[in-house]
């Protein structure tokens, strides 16, 4: 894997990945991060620079802006913003802006659940929903209510010790200088287009991007929220430093170099066994150009992909 | 005990010095100081002027050094330790002096350097007077007892009958002071008689009992001003001046102000006459995000900049990027062997502490170079963005002796706290606190010239 290893075999058989291509992992606590490099794919608008939320019209219904002159945004699935005094919002699917496009979500959920006032365009600070929300989210895509993920909301705040109630901003905003610091315990590289990430040695989700600047203002929604708060939960004790048998400084840089190679070799084991080629279920939801918006859903794992003419342009697919 | 470690005591282990009325002298760490004291009293003594060591520990090292004899000790060394002592009393809060000339009184100890430094602190401080104001009997009692109560006596009798000069006094009491003119009043004032009690308004006598001064006479660490924020630009002239070349301001006026800040930097210390290998953390991580973009680094590349001033030979191996191009992953335990190649007297890892290819390598490296024969010392200098960092999961090896920096400042006390790990750092670290305590020296002199006049 240290040698990059071409991506395409590991997915599901509709979406291609060829030219994308595994770098070396990174481990933060229970949380592994395995870049992927690919293309940069021009004419996508970053969804941080690019992409707008314009206003929340009523609960459950928020309306983003493609600010860009041009380019298409890709609006990342599950995203949501996070302002104060003001109800936050998630979105429960993806979908395409076209230059200066406005669209109302009328199916977004409401994620904190006693708070009143509407999100402004003021804040444009974003997260992407929790990994352990998200296969609820996608399966609410489409379905208008804005207290639909409250007892999702509510079940993971207990799991992670805190009161049971649909407030996100429990884990977001409490839990947040642990949860941001994942940005920077995991290192993008250069170039780096997508991840592929593990909790706890299992597969936990697929992120690819149309480009590096697009993935670089994802990354900290990803790193510290999306798989984040599952790799909190997950965080191992610190273990004692077992030496090495090694006897000169060579024989040291020897041990360390094979016991890397046999984690890495783990880490791929681990990618091949969690079955993502497994005939998945793809529906189309929407198309711009020749863009194609497709919602997967396999035995286990879900999410969405752009793709144009086959190839993947983005996706977010997670384990369910 | 080696010296970081004795350093560390010296900067943390903050309990008083305490004399209960009618017992024992209270002083929990005694055996650390005395076992200090006996490997070396002039290096032992000498730290007391590292930054950052704690007041109480400032004084239980002038208690040792007051305390115990110096037969056998070199005329030099002597000196040093002379000096050392004035030092300390002027530059200790006077309540904490105090307290150590009543121990040496507790301990019965009455060698002819304490009675010096005991007399020249009752007699010759630049608040000697409103010390006996506040502080009498105690000040007698020290007095007394570095004289001997009944030379004491003998002294401040022939004082009251106006005697400024006989044999007499000068072999008994005016040999040991430097100002002696200053002594009469003030043997005078602590033989006056006992305040009169307070009037029944409240007023007080003109001899009553005043608030004791609290501040030292001379400082010997500057007080820190901490900015109400922390931001990439107030941590240091260097690294702010690094900060804006990154963001790409002017190269030229940037390029030729960081030189000068440097140099004023360097200056500080002496010539470090060995190799440090610097394992410099530039990764992604390392340059930061937002408001907090470069800060960081920028102290990091910092150190770095002054090190190459101070070291003879800096080797630098940098992990992730490079300085200007911080990117990538963290790699330390490959660093650290990569170090360890260029044979190093000491090898300082300048890191963020977020190691993730993979964590938990560097300790299992460090833990066993001992294995591979490697006795050369590893440091872990923490890269912060402020004081007040949060560690918790970026402590990569907990077993590495580590210390955290976010400002220019604090170079001044990690520098000695780097090289105390080497064997080649000792010499280096007695030059540096010579020369500080030259410099204090000099200060207190001039305290003194002011008593003269």
């Amino acid at each position: 894997m240290t040698e990059m290893t071409a991506l395409d075999t590991l997915v599901p058989g509709p979406l291609s990945l060829a030219g994308h291509r595994l770098g070396t992992p990174q481990q933060a606590g229970a949380l592994t991060m395995v870049p992927i490099s690919g293309p940069d794919r021009p004419g996508y608008v970053p969804p941080r620079t690019g992409l707008k939320l314009s206003r929340v019209t009523g609960y459950g219904r928020l309306e983003l802006r493609n600010g860009a002159a041009d380019g298409v945004a890709i609006v990342p699935l599950h995203i949501g913003y996070v302002q104060d005094a003001a109800q936050n919002h998630a979105l429960c699917r993806s979908a395409f802006l076209a230059p200066g496009q406005k669209l109302l979500f009328e199916d977004a959920c409401c994620v904190q659940q006693t708070q009143g006032g509407y999100l402004t365009g003021r804040d444009q600070w974003f997260f992407v929903l929790p990994g352990e929300l998200r296969a609820r989210a996608l399966e609410l895509r489409g379905v208008h209510g804005y207290a639909k993920l409250w007892a999702d909301i509510a079940e993971l705040n207990q799991r992670c010790g805190l009161p049971r109630r649909g407030h996100l901003e429990q884990i977001l905003s409490r839990q947040r200088p642990v949860l941001t610091q994942f940005q920077s315990r995991l290192e993008p590289q250069p170039g780096q287009v997508g991840a592929l990430f593990l909790i706890d040695g299992r597969f936990a989700g697929l992120e690819i991007c149309p480009g590096p600047r697009y993935f670089a203002e994802m990354w900290p929604a990803l790193a510290c929220f999306a798989y984040g708060v599952a790799a909190w939960r997950a965080e191992p004790a610190p273990a004692p430093a077992a030496p090495y048998s090694a006897a000169t400084l060579a024989e040291l840089r020897g041990a360390l170099d094979r016991d890397r190679a046999a984690r890495l070799t783990g880490i791929a084991a681990r990618l091949a066994a969690a079955a993502l080629d497994e005939a998945a279920d793809v529906q189309e939801e929407e198309r711009y150009l020749d863009l194609r918006l497709s919602t997967v859903t396999g035995p286990h794992l879900a999410g969405q992909v752009v793709t144009d003419g086959g190839h993947a342009v983005y996706a977010s697919l997670f384990a369910r | 005990m080696d010296t970081p470690t004795l350093l560390a005591h010296l900067q943390t282990h903050d309990t008083p010095l305490t004399l209960p009325r009618g017992g024992t002298l209270r002083w929990d760490d005694a055996d650390v100081h005395r076992a200090a004291h006996a490997a070396g009293p002039e290096h032992y003594a000498l730290l007391a002027l590292a930054p950052g060591a704690l007041p109480w520990q400032r004084a239980r090292v002038l208690l040792q050094t007051l305390a115990a004899s110096q037969a056998g000790l070199d005329d030099a060394t002597r000196d040093t330790l002379a000096r050392l002592a004035r030092v300390l009393t002027l530059a200790l809060p006077p309540a904490h002096v105090i307290t150590v000339l009543l121990a040496l009184r507790r301990l019965r100890a009455n060698h002819k350097h304490t009675t010096r430094a005991v007399l020249r602190f009752v007699l010759e401080h630049p608040d000697a007077d409103a010390l006996i104001a506040a502080r009498r009997p105690a000040l007698l009692d020290c007095f007394e007892h570095a004289l001997g109560k009944t030379a004491a006596r003998g002294c401040a009798r022939r004082i009251d009958d106006g005697d400024t000069g006989s044999d007499y006094l000068r072999r008994r009491l005016l040999r040991f002071l430097a100002v002696p003119a200053a002594a009469p009043a003030r043997v005078q004032a602590l033989y006056a008689a006992a305040a009169p009690a307070p009037t029944a308004t409240g007023a007080a006598g003109a001899g009553a009992a005043r608030p004791l001064p609290d501040e030292p006479a001379l400082t010997l660490d500057t007080a820190r001003r901490q900015p109400p924020t922390v931001t990439a630009t107030n941590r240091g002239d260097i690294a702010a001046t690094l900060v804006h070349l990154y963001r790409g301001g002017p190269a030229e006026d940037l390029y030729a102000a960081l030189g000068r800040y440097v140099d004023d930097a360097a200056r500080a210390f002496p010539r470090f006459a060995g190799t440090v290998a610097l394992v410099l953390d530039a990764s992604a991580s390392m340059r930061g995000y937002g408001e907090r973009e470069w800060a960081v680094l920028s102290q990091a590349a910092a150190l770095r900049m002054l090190l190459s001033r101070v070291c003879d030979r800096l080797e630098v191996v940098e992990v992730g990027g490079d300085e200007r191009a911080p990117r990538g992953a963290t790699d330390l335990a490959t660093g650290v062997l990569d170090a360890l190649a260029a044979a190093p007297d000491l090898v300082a890892v300048v890191s963020d502490g977020y190691e993730n290819r993979f964590p938990g390598d560097l300790a299992r490296v460090t833990a066993t170079l001992p294995r591979a024969g490697v006795t050369t010392p590893v440091v872990f200098c923490h890269a912060l963005f402020t004081a007040a960092d949060d560690l918790a999961l970026r402590r990569p090896d907990p077993s590495l002796p580590q210390r955290g920096f976010w400002h220019q400042d604090d170079f001044t006390a990690l520098l000695p706290w780097m090289f105390a790990h080497c064997p080649a750092g000792r010499p280096w670290l007695r030059t540096a606190l010579h020369a500080r305590l030259d410099a204090l020296d000099r200060q207190a002199a001039d305290l003194t010239t002011a008593l003269a006049a």
